[in-house]
């Protein structure tokens, strides 16, 4: 009886700590302003009046979200569409509820002593790409200027980037892949002036593709509860994105003060946050629908191996957005 | 749950055929020595499609060995221009670049007690190097391509045959080393006609340990900047596709190239150490 007592109190107890409902995001990348807005989030306490307890495990080079997703160690992740639409065409069932980045943050950067100073300019040179899903931009906008990436004098020759800048610092690459906010300071930090380089942001080539969205595993959703936590989640996630683009010095701060490896300095995050807020600016979490279809164009046309080989359906959802917003 | 039942009865099935070949009369010829780890082979491919297929495990945790031989028999032409790229250019370059250096210096060290003393602990430090720590930087190096990759094997490979160059090269005993100075024979005969032929064995065990180093050093040094070609690339990049059948696809060649390399090493060395009692045939 007195088992069955304590027992009982034990259950009282975890069903009152049951009142926050937990939530574990997964980012794409490491703890930097890329993810204000979520940090921001927890740390003003969004999360909190919204009666969430939310987790943010950074990611990596060597994690992908997708896998963590599926695998149950996250309920939410961030990934940039192409991936995420590649791993649906793999039978991974993800759905895109909000999309809190309206702009791609993606260029080429050059530099100029290579010769290279429009698109046309890019025949017979090296170019580092990032692989692992982030280089179908890439491939598609290199089909739409008719240049073959198999290495030959007519076309280019396209190098496996890792995720630094010493490519193009060595002379090894004419042009390497590098984001507004993050790998293009790292090149000015060490050392070139922005005058030494060219820069060809793929929003203003017209191949851009939709990044940091948010996304869940379909079947959660249909679950009433688990989608009115996830309107929570995204309501106050946009909450916390808006309050870091208005005030981004405070949001870098938050930033930091999560970053456990130490790794970030306060000059770059301040500097990255200001270039993220300018791609989360026009957005206001909802999905718009004619960015969708140009990352599908995009992904469709990619080449002679396209990223996804029909169209996707039922990738995205304004379920999430419309209850949170409104 | 009815393919579950088929894999544990086709399991103890062939385990039940594998025990009565063991103890025919067949099993001591040569076909009957080859057919046992064959069935055993098969049936580990027939229950593990089973079982993925009975548990509904999804294709990016693993798919079914069905799903990837249709993989390898479709990109037969993208799996062998990753294999030169990685295991011809790459890996063998690499481990006769090293191997030939770790002999010759394994030689060298042999000729001169000043040597020994500076070059061993050298290359014990080599030989302690992570190998995620220097690949980046032998990209940097020698660039994107397959001399970088050959860098990384090279420095992998060339700790293991140096010492085991050295310990054969102590092989011989003393009354060996003096018949050859009654002969009269000069520094370079008695390396060529006694020390060498006795160090083979020695040389051989490190040479086989450093086939499966090199291919080893060879894919994981693509990780860290590669072109567009290549086992490592190919994996390293079908893993952040969720290509996981391309995965495994490259993993099977990987397996089949690392071990008919070693098999090869193996089959040399039985032709040039066939005097050595480990090399005797069971009659």
């Amino acid at each position: 009886m007195k088992g069955l007592l304590t027992g009982a109190a034990a259950l009282a107890l975890i069903a009152g700590a049951a009142q926050a409902e937990e939530v574990t995001l997964q980012l794409k990348w490491v703890t930097q302003a890329q993810f204000a807005g979520y940090y921001v989030a927890k740390d003003k306490g969004f999360y909190e009046e919204e009666g969430l307890e939310v987790t943010i495990k950074p990611g990596g080079p060597d994690i992908a979200p997708v896998q963590v997703l599926l695998g149950g160690g996250a309920d939410v992740m961030v990934d940039w569409m192409p991936s995420a639409l590649a791993a649906r065409e793999q039978g991974a069932d993800i759905v895109n509820i909000a999309q809190p980045f309206k702009s791609s943050g993606m260029m080429l950067t050059c530099l100029k002593e290579s010769g290279v100073s429009t698109p046309e300019d890019f025949k017979g040179k090296t170019l580092g790409v990032w692989f692992g899903g982030n280089e179908y931009p890439f491939l598609n906008w290199m089909s739409k200027l008719g240049l073959p990436t198999d290495g030959s004098p007519e076309g280019v020759t396209v190098l496996k980037q890792g995720f630094n800048v010493d490519p193009l610092l060595q002379k090894q690459a004419a042009c390497i892949s590098t984001m507004t906010y993050n790998e293009y300071w790292q090149v000015i930090d060490a050392g070139l002036k922005p005058e030494d380089l060219v820069t060809f942001k793929y929003e203003d080539q017209g191949v851009a593709t939709l990044e940091d969205g948010l996304y869940v595993m379909s079947d959660k959703l249909k679950d009433p509860a688990f989608s009115e936590t996830m309107v929570k989640f995204v309501r106050a996630s946009m909450k916390g994105w808006k309050w870091a683009e208005e005030n981004p010095d405070e949001a870098a701060d938050i930033v930091l003060e999560n970053d456990d490896t130490g790794a970030q300095t306060e000059t770059h995050q301040k500097r990255m946050m200001g270039e993220i807020a300018k791609l989360t600016a026009g957005s206001n979490g909802a999905l718009d629908e004619a960015d969708y279809k140009r990352t599908v164009a995009a992904l469709l046309g990619g080449g002679s191996d396209p990223v996804i080989s029909k169209e996707p359906e039922g990738a995205w959802t304004h379920d999430i957005t419309d209850k949170a917003l409104n | 749950m009815i393919w579950i039942l088929a894999a544990l009865a086709f399991w103890i099935g062939t385990l039940l055929l594998n025990v009565r070949i063991s103890h025919s009369r067949f099993s001591t010829t040569r076909a009957g020595r080859l057919v046992v780890p064959a069935i055993f082979g098969l049936t580990i491919l027939v229950v593990w499609e089973l079982l993925v297929r009975g548990l509904q495990v999804p294709s990016v945790i693993l798919p079914p060995p069905s799903a990837i031989g249709a993989r390898i028999a479709s990109s037969l032409p993208v799996l062998w221009g990753d294999f030169v790229q990685t295991f011809v250019k790459g890996a063998l370059t690499g481990w006769l670049i090293g191997c030939g250096a770790a002999v010759l210096t394994a030689i060298a060290i042999d000729r001169s007690p000043f040597l020994q003393r500076g070059l061993l602990p050298v290359g014990n430090f080599v030989a302690a190097l992570p190998i995620v720590g220097i690949a980046p930087i032998l990209v940097m190096w020698f660039g994107f391509d397959w001399q970088s990759k050959a860098a990384v094997v090279v420095v992998m490979v060339f700790f293991p045959v140096l010492v085991n160059t050295v310990a054969g090269l102590a092989a011989t005993d003393s009354m060996q080393r003096d018949l050859m100075k009654t002969y009269s024979a000069s520094y370079a005969q008695t390396l060529l006609k006694l020390r060498l032929p006795a160090a083979m064995p020695f040389i051989f065990n490190g040479l086989k340990i450093a086939t499966t180093l090199a291919l080893i050093g060879a894919i994981v040094a693509e990780f860290f900047g590669s072109p567009i070609r290549g086992m490592g690339f190919r994996i390293s990049t079908e893993v952040g596709r969720l290509g996981l059948d391309m995965v495994w696809a490259e993993i099977a060649v990987a397996a089949l190239a690392g071990s008919a390399f070693y098999g090869a090493v193996a089959l040399i060395e039985r032709g040039v150490t066939f005097w050595h009692p480990s090399q005797r045939r069971q009659q």
